[in-house]
């Protein structure tokens, strides 16, 4: 039989589609993993050394990466207290209860695990703020934008699962309010408030959901979403903007720096940091519990996390169903508002009615925020 | 707009919105200071004692559990731990334990409040064996009076139980028995086989070792109430009790610091007048630091360094009232305690001591019926009296004190005196001069001019019929 003159010789790593051989390390060692491995080493360093826009330096275009790194935290930290965790109303208590007091670092991992939540959502709408401003949501990057807003409520809806999880008396009153929103959605409310609790009201069905929710639905959801966020984002590429500020634009002969390791270092850095931030946070502000959920008794004042103080304010402001409303409608906006943007910049080009209408709302979230937090009714 | 423009706003909004977030956690967080959050760190060697301990003694684990020492890594070894040569050391599951805590054992920790205390006359409670109050529970009542009853407040002084041979007994663990008469207790002075004073968990109950519990009166009013020394009843009588009751939400009895007019202003417990911080002064656990008089003896007297004990009691009320006002409850409160002395205890004491100087007593007390008259006067009805006006508990002070005190030493007391005197000059000088005294002149009528003054006054304030 004829051989192929340039086939690489038996055994020799090749690049897919029958390509070119793949050149071998030079150490014995990397021979071997390659051989077993066999991946285009050239062809990753450069898909990896992609030059990125010299404003990747700053340290705020990193937050992106931020919610990811708290993502794996709390990945971590949550497996090991599920180890613990018992889904059940008569057990769910006294199990977290166990895992603050008496489990060796339960304490310590259940804090970093809810002070990482925290920071993600506080990251989430960081990073969205600097997408939103600066425009980078727009063609061609509109899917990524919805895929992002998809990632805000699976992070908000991770949070709130998990504050339920606690089965304090203000998470389960909490949980209660949330079943209540549920069912005042037009035509689909009730039946998916049933599908949410198990039943009519908050019980053994709910905290069974919430936890397969927490632990499986929405860890699989953020993982497929973020993979899918990360994997459009290297597609499309960093969008490139058009700085004044020298600092940001860098020089005309060096405009970009390699994405690794240059910028997966500056991403590094702000991982050290963040751990060095969470164990702080952990040490010095541990995560308690309060008092244990009793469904006969509502609490004078029912609070969600702050995460949703904003919208508790503006069921409070406006009534139950216009809120519920009015807040899905928010909700649809954001997630099509590339395509508005659009058709609004398509008649009127220096239109800068997307910054006029998000300084708006970061301020209404920060008013009815803090209202919220003040409020004693 | 330019993009530098957006990068500025995104940067404003940014820090508006991070702002916003301090805001909440500082508004939450002083929320959650209300409501303690437990987080235990348990040592190796403890946490061999929870594996057990939580399922033979599950109340226990779960008191310590929500302890602040829970929180500090102080478990049970930590406190339980003891010295090989300690005489009630035994081994258990491998280590040298012993079921007493000790103030000398809370002390390696809490060297100033163990110091204070053993200062204390808390600390000397159990000093009280020897003295009438000890004769009556343990010989006249019967020991186990005194036992189940006297001990449990003053303390016992711990031993260890022993074999007809004298050795001390032990179980078939070989862990020494402790005398029953002497341990379960934790009376405030208890002597224990250190050789230290007193049982923090008189206050600081076991295992939770409460601070709120100890700023309770209720605490307090496990031994100070009842017919001889009713500070609880007092308490509760007074504004500042009632204050307490009505206002026990605001007490933040929790809060590590209890600084009055700081950490709250709602009311007085017996902590914060004897014990507890000011602005002024620290916390103290010699509870007689403020006290001025000493109420429990016959005759009053004012004790040692009282003026600055005075002073010391004068900067808690200053909290609340003004300066005037405490000097004039003072001024009061002195005046009281002196009539107490003045009119009944002096006279009744020497009425008793020309008595038994005339050997018309037996050397044995409380054989005499009027030992147990003279007992009643000063130790049940003189104490509530005075005790009554100290805590301002004008109840206490008149009907269940001076009412009953006068009613005790004139129709009871002096009349039993008379009989037990049989007409001894010496014994009935002594009752001449107490009835010629200016205050029991009124025992021997009133002028036309006393009467009519009184009846004026019923007259006007009651109406013109109720004077026949």
């Amino acid at each position: 039989m004829n051989q192929d003159a340039t086939a690489p010789p038996a055994g020799e790593p090749v690049a897919p589609h029958g390509g070119r051989p793949l050149p071998l390390p030079k150490s014995r060692a990397g021979r071997w993993l390659q051989r077993r491995l066999p991946i285009d080493l050239d062809a990753l360093r450069y898909s990896s050394n992609e030059p990125v826009p010299n404003h990747l330096k700053h340290w705020w275009w990193c937050l992106g990466g931020t919610p990811a790194m708290l993502f794996a935290v709390q990945a971590v930290t949550g497996i090991l207290l599920s180890f613990y965790y018992v889904p059940d109303p008569s057990q769910a208590y006294e199990s977290v209860k166990r895992v603050s007091t008496i489990v060796p670092f339960g304490w310590f991992l259940r804090s970093i695990h809810r002070w990482s939540s925290n920071l993600m959502i506080a990251a989430v709408i960081l990073h969205m703020m600097r997408v939103f401003f600066t425009g980078a949501y727009r063609k061609p990057r509109e899917l990524n934008w919805m895929i992002g807003i998809g990632l805000l409520g699976a992070t908000l809806f991770f949070g709130f699962t998990g504050y339920s999880l606690v089965y304090e008396q203000l998470s389960y009153w909490g949980a209660t309010v949330a079943g209540n929103l549920t069912e005042a959605v037009p035509i689909i409310g009730p039946y998916l408030a049933r599908l949410l609790r198990g039943g009519e009201m908050v019980g053994d069905n709910t905290l069974t959901r919430f936890f397969i929710l927490h632990i499986g639905i929405l860890p699989a959801l953020i993982t497929a979403l973020l993979g899918a966020h990360v994997l459009l984002f290297r597609l499309h590429g960093v969008t490139e903007f058009e700085f004044e500020s020298p600092k940001l634009r860098g020089s005309e002969e060096k405009k970009t720096f390699p994405f690794f390791p240059d910028h997966v270092m500056t991403e590094l850095i702000v991982g050290i940091g963040l751990a060095f931030v969470l164990t702080c946070l952990a040490v010095i502000f541990p995560v308690g519990l309060a008092e244990k959920a009793n469904p006969l008794q509502t609490p004078p004042h029912i609070k969600p996390e702050w995460y949703f103080f904003w919208t508790f304010r503006w069921l409070k402001l406006t009534g139950l169903t216009f809120a519920v409303l009015s807040i899905g409608f928010f909700g649809f906006l954001a997630l099509a508002w590339p395509f508005v943007d659009a058709a609004i910049r398509r008649r009127r080009p220096a239109s800068e009615l997307s910054v006029r209408l998000g300084i708006l709302a970061v301020c209404a979230l920060v008013v009815l925020t803090v209202w919220e937090a003040f409020a004693t009714h | 707009m330019t993009l530098d423009q957006k990068r500025m706003i995104v940067a404003a909004l940014s820090f508006l919105f991070l702002g916003s977030l301090l805001v909440v956690a500082w508004v939450e967080g002083g929320k959650e200071r209300i409501h303690p959050k437990p987080r235990p760190v348990v040592g190796a060697d403890s946490a061999k004692c929870l594996q057990c301990h939580e399922q033979k003694t599950p109340v226990i684990a779960a008191q310590w559990t929500d302890s602040r020492h829970a929180q500090l890594g102080v478990g049970c070894y930590e406190c339980h731990r003891a010295d090989e040569k300690e005489p009630d050391a035994f081994q258990h599951e491998g280590k040298w334990i012993a079921t007493i805590v000790s103030p000398a054992d809370c002390g390696a920790c809490h060297q100033d409040i163990a110091r204070e205390f053993q200062h204390s006359h808390h600390s000397q409670a159990a000093q009280f064996i020897g003295s009438l109050d000890n004769v009556l529970g343990e010989v006249i009542e019967g020991r186990l009076a005194a036992v189940n009853g006297c001990w449990q407040c003053h303390g016992s002084t711990v031993a260890f139980a022993k074999e007809k041979d004298g050795t001390v007994r032990k179980d078939k663990t070989g862990k020494p028995m402790l005398d029953p008469t002497t341990w379960p207790n934790t009376g405030i002075g208890r002597v224990n086989l250190d050789g230290s004073r007193g049982a923090c968990s008189a206050c600081h109950s076991r295992h939770a070792f409460s601070r709120a519990m100890a700023r309770q009166p209720e605490v307090c009013g496990k031994c100070h109430m009842g017919p001889d020394h009713p500070q609880i009843e007092i308490y509760e009588e007074s504004k500042h009790g009632i204050a307490f009751r009505t206002r026990l939400a605001e007490m933040n009895l929790s809060s590590e610091s209890w600084v009055l007019g700081v950490d709250y202003t709602a009311a007085p417990t017996c902590a914060t007048c004897h014990m507890s911080a000011t602005r002024n002064q620290p916390v103290t656990h010699d509870v007689g630091a403020r006290i001025s008089w000493t109420l429990r003896p016959v005759i009053s007297r004012k004790l040692d360094e009282w003026e600055k004990k005075r002073e010391a009691m004068k900067d808690v009320c200053a909290n609340c009232h003004a300066p005037d006002f405490i000097a004039a409850f003072y001024t009061s409160f002195d005046a009281t305690v002196e009539m107490w002395n003045s009119k009944f205890a002096v006279p009744a004491q020497s009425v008793m001591d020309a008595l038994r100087a005339r050997h018309l007593l037996t050397p044995t007390p409380f054989d005499e019926e009027i030992e147990w008259s003279f007992y009643r006067l000063w130790h049940h009805e003189g104490r509530r009296a005075r005790m009554g006006v100290s805590m301002q508990g004008p109840d206490y002070t008149q009907w269940h004190g001076f009412f009953e005190v006068a009613e005790r030493f004139y129709f009871d007391f002096l009349p039993k005196a008379r009989e037990a005197g049989r007409g001894d000059p010496q014994v009935t000088r002594a009752l001449k001069a107490v009835l010629d005294s200016p205050e029991h002149a009124w025992l021997k009528g009133m002028s036309p001019e006393d009467r009519a003054r009184i009846d004026a006054f019923y007259r006007e304030r009651y109406g013109a019929e109720t004077v026949k």
